[in-house]
């Protein structure tokens, strides 16, 4: 067991599936480190409301993410990613469904670069739309994080946490949008 | 299997991790009402029980006081039981919780009431550690689901040691945080129900409870002894040392966010720079780590959610820094942001220098607005308020707690107060707006689960004293809310044993109501009409209370059911606006008012007998008041295409319903169920259903 530690935001829309991923990473993780937290939005919010959920992984003993710790904000919606982007560690990830950063501003985009953040845009939701599994943008984001390096485990792994004790068509079909995103993410 | 190989990590909801550990400590009954954030506990222990042979019996109880009795009547006969809530159930059983402490228990109780600081999905942010102490009751506040998981052996034992009910009370971080942590075997303990009769104790009578209430503080005053003295509940982050300047007393969630905070200002607690001591037990308080504390320390910073309880109970409160010196704030969730602050305005008064500075963090001025939680796409609720407000206009809407709260995006949610007060307000309100002369109509909205929990008695006690409203019960046969629950209706049980349906229409007829209809609000046509119907038969002399049975299945939980013709809509193509014309000498104004009740915007004003003047820069042009116009009088004809009116934004809003900048709507396919009501919200016959799909 490493001394891992690594910390990250995902944020979405009620429905588009942001506690999947969260707990997609967390499987993936878990083999790696001492401990892992992830608090959770359910009820209310998730009838179309801001979802957001935090991971914490290694030696921590609090479920949420202090403003600039972030090492990823993972978001599946842009304007979630900019009212998440407060959680982001200097030099992290920005992984966002969106075609491009046009969700910024001039001054967002220019903060952005001065922060040291890496960012990756993936049209994820469109890739999954048309691949025929519109709810699937989750897992092309997903895909497109872990083919970027923004996170601290191989693509392989991802793979193995959202297709394991999955009917062999369901763990195709993810193995397939995950492919989707890496190739977005290789092509950006 | 044996129980070695049982045993296994895994990733744990903190609410299933606390269903998990009653299930390894042998609980073998367990109660619940559905409530975020606690509404998985239950769920947890069928699942983990059908890992023993004998499986817990398990109930979605009608409601947390049913609950609280039935979980402690089964520990009257020696079997470990535990009944599972959230904060706001709590009060409505605190009538037997009051005496559960005086008569305690003989197999071991745990009452989990889960708490929502935020508040995230609740009406309050109240602390149930404070009712715990009101009650008499011990109370743990685990920091994690793992303490969630391993407070239930202590809390069992100390309820059996002491024959007293004990609190654990998770708050909505623990509840709703996920964790690795080791499994245990789940046990069976086999203890057979005995009920000894004493009913000196079972049924005391005032006198008794004198001498019960003696014993309970002579028992609370051993727990505290006790408490004090445990290891495992009361944990030294950092130990005590002399004329430290600041020290932490700290309890739930807020305890295990400062320990990571104070690492990321390099004080980190291992390094033993800041004394803290974390208890589990709120109360009693244990005195002797806490004197301890406050002996070596100048100051003592306390950190605990969501009021002060380890604040009030501790003694020297001179010395403490927390929610009485204005340390800590006293509304709100104790988030990394939040407590990062406290800290540090702490540490710099004791004049205390972190290490590390504080991360950089990044700001960017494109900000979203707020998003709004919304009833999903192709929920029956929108069509029924829909239809309310243009069915009743001008009226009054009570409603109450469930999904269909969310009628507010629509205008339809004029109050929302408790479970079952929309029945008990429309009765209070339609007595004090109707007295004279005017008929404001008054129509309440409350889901079914609602309604058995506690519309029930505020329906007798309407109809017993003659009240006139009209009652929607909206019935989509299940908790939506909370996770799929099922009601009374269906009968179906919490793990599936038998039970029986209770029939919604006869409970309704029970209660002594002698005018009730049953209707699928799909249809907006029908639903309209019956509600004029019923609210006028509540104006007759021999009127009373109407009741609506709105019956529909939840789009979230029988997607297929709840969209019963599936259309795909389109919006047709911008037309220039048409507004609003008054033509009193084509028709004559029958004065009714209807188009001045019904308008959006407030564009029509009575200027005399038959006389209706339009404000034309207010009027959007939505055709509402053409449409109710009884003689023709008003007149606005049909666009045919979407005139940017934002009729079917403000009064359906559906998230697929997509305005641009100018107000222009277009169907967000990502949300569309194509349930196809939209079409008849449109009044100007520009959405339009356009292909029927199978």
């Amino acid at each position: 067991m490493s001394a891992l530690s690594w910390q990250a935001v995902v944020a979405g829309v009620g429905g588009q599936g942001v506690l999947f991923v969260s707990r997609a990473l967390a499987t993936a993780l878990e083999p790696k480190v001492k401990g892992i937290l992830i608090s959770e939005v359910h009820g209310m919010a998730q009838r179309g409301g801001a979802v957001v959920s935090h991971l914490k992984a290694g030696a921590y003993s609090g479920p949420l993410v202090s403003p600039g710790s972030a090492e990823m904000v993972l978001a599946l919606d842009p304007g979630e990613a900019v009212r998440n982007l407060s959680y982001l560690a200097a030099g992290g990830w920005l992984v966002v469904n969106a075609p491009d950063l046009g969700f910024l501003s001039a001054k967002g985009k220019k903060a952005l670069a001065s922060f040291g953040a890496r960012a990756v845009t993936v049209p994820a939701s469109e890739l999954a739309r048309e691949a025929g599994a519109a709810k699937g943008a989750n897992v092309v984001l997903l895909g497109a994080a872990a083919a970027a390096g923004a996170l601290p485990v191989d693509p392989a792994e991802v793979e193995r946490a959202i297709t394991q004790g999955q009917p062999e068509a369901r763990a195709r079909a993810n193995r397939e949008l995950l492919a989707l995103g890496a190739g977005a993410a290789e092509e950006a | 299997m044996s129980a070695k190989a049982r045993a296994r990590k895994e990733i744990l909801m903190g609410n299933q991790a606390l269903g998990r550990g009653l299930v390894e400590n042998g609980v073998a009954v367990m109660t619940a009402y559905p409530g975020t954030p606690s509404s998985e506990i239950l769920p947890a222990v069928v699942q983990y029980g059908a890992e023993l042979k004998s499986p817990p019996y398990v109930e979605w109880s009608v409601n947390e006081k049913v609950a609280m009795e039935v979980a402690l009547a089964a520990a009257y006969t020696g079997r470990r039981s535990a009944v599972a809530m959230k904060m706001v159930g709590l009060n409505v059983a605190l009538d037997p919780v009051m005496s559960a402490a005086y008569i305690g228990v003989i197999g071991g109780m745990i009452i989990v009431s889960a708490d929502d600081p935020g508040p995230h999905s609740s009406q309050t942010e109240q602390d149930s550690r404070l009712l715990a102490h009101f009650a008499k009751l011990p109370v743990f506040d685990p920091d994690s689901p793992a303490a969630a998981r391993d407070l239930v052996a202590p809390a069992y034992a100390l309820s059996e040691r002491h024959q007293i009910p004990v609190m654990i009370r998770p708050t909505l971080r623990v509840c709703h945080g996920r964790q690795n942590l080791n499994l245990k075997a789940p046990k069976e303990l086999g203890r057979e129900a005995v009920f000894t009769k004493d009913p000196f104790r079972w049924a005391a009578i005032p006198k008794m409870r004198l001498a019960l209430h003696q014993a309970l503080n002579a028992k609370l005053a051993k727990i505290q002894a006790e408490v004090s003295a445990s290891k495992t509940l009361n944990t030294w982050h950092a130990p005590v040392r002399p004329r430290a300047r600041l020290g932490i007393l700290a309890s739930g969630v807020a305890a295990a966010l400062a320990r990571d905070l104070l690492a990321e200002l390099g004080l980190p607690v291992d390094q033993g720079r800041i004394p803290f001591l974390q208890t589990s037990v709120p109360y009693p308080l244990p005195l002797g780590p806490v004197n301890q504390l406050l002996d070596s320390c100048q100051r003592v910073l306390v950190l605990e959610e969501t009021e002060p309880v380890l604040e009030l109970l501790a003694p020297r409160r001179e010395r403490l820094w927390g929610r009485g010196s204005g340390h800590v704030p006293s509304a709100g969730e104790l988030t990394p942001e939040v407590l990062g602050g406290v800290l540090e305005r702490a540490l710099n008064e004791a004049r205390l220098k972190a290490p590390r500075p504080k991360g950089k963090v990044l700001s960017v001025p494109d900000q979203p607005p707020m998003r709004r939680p919304n009833l999903c796409p192709g929920c029956s609720h929108r069509a029924v308020f829909f239809s309310l407000k243009k069915g009743l206009p001008g009226g009054v809407y009570p409603s109450d707690i469930g999904c269909y709260t969310l009628g507010l995006n629509q205008g339809a949610v004029d109050t929302c107060h408790d479970m079952g007060a929309a029945v008990t307000f429309a009765h209070a309100l339609s007595r004090s707006l109707n007295e004279g002369e005017q008929a404001t109509p008054v129509a309440a909205t409350i889901g079914d689960s609602t309604f058995y929990h506690s519309g029930i008695t505020g329906l007798v006690n309407a109809v017993y004293n003659g009240a006139r409203f009209v009652l929607v019960i909206l019935d989509n046969e299940t908790t939506s809310m909370t996770g799929m629950q099922p009601t009374p209706e269906n009968g179906l049980t919490a793990d599936g044993h038998p039970g029986h349906a209770v029939e919604l229409r006869k409970l309704v007829e029970g209660c002594g109501v002698r005018w009730i209809d049953e209707l699928d609000p799909y249809d907006l046509g029908e639903t309209q009409k019956t509600l004029k119907k019923a609210w006028r038969w509540t104006q007759k002399p021999e009127g009373g209370v109407a009741v609506i049975i709105a019956r529909h299945a939840c789009a979230a939980h029988r997607p297929a059911e709840a969209v019963p013709a599936p259309c795909r809509v389109e919006v047709r193509g911008a037309a220039a606006p048409v507004k609003t014309s008054f033509k009193p000498k084509l028709n004559p104004c029958a004065d009714c008012g209807r188009c001045v009740a019904i308008c959006p915007v407030g564009a029509l004003r009575r200027t005399g007998k038959g006389r209706i003047k339009v404000d034309k820069a207010k009027c959007t042009g939505c055709r509402l008041c053409a449409q109710v116009c009884p003689t023709g009088t008003m007149v606005l004809e049909p666009a045919g295409a979407c005139v940017a009116c934002g009729l079917c934004s403000t009064w359906f809003a559906c998230p697929a319903l997509a305005a641009d900048s100018e107000g222009y709507i277009s169907i967000d396919r990502d949300w569309c169920v194509d349930c196809g009501l939209c079409a008849e919200v449109c009044a100007q016959g520009a959405i339009a259903p356009m292909e029927v799909l199978s």
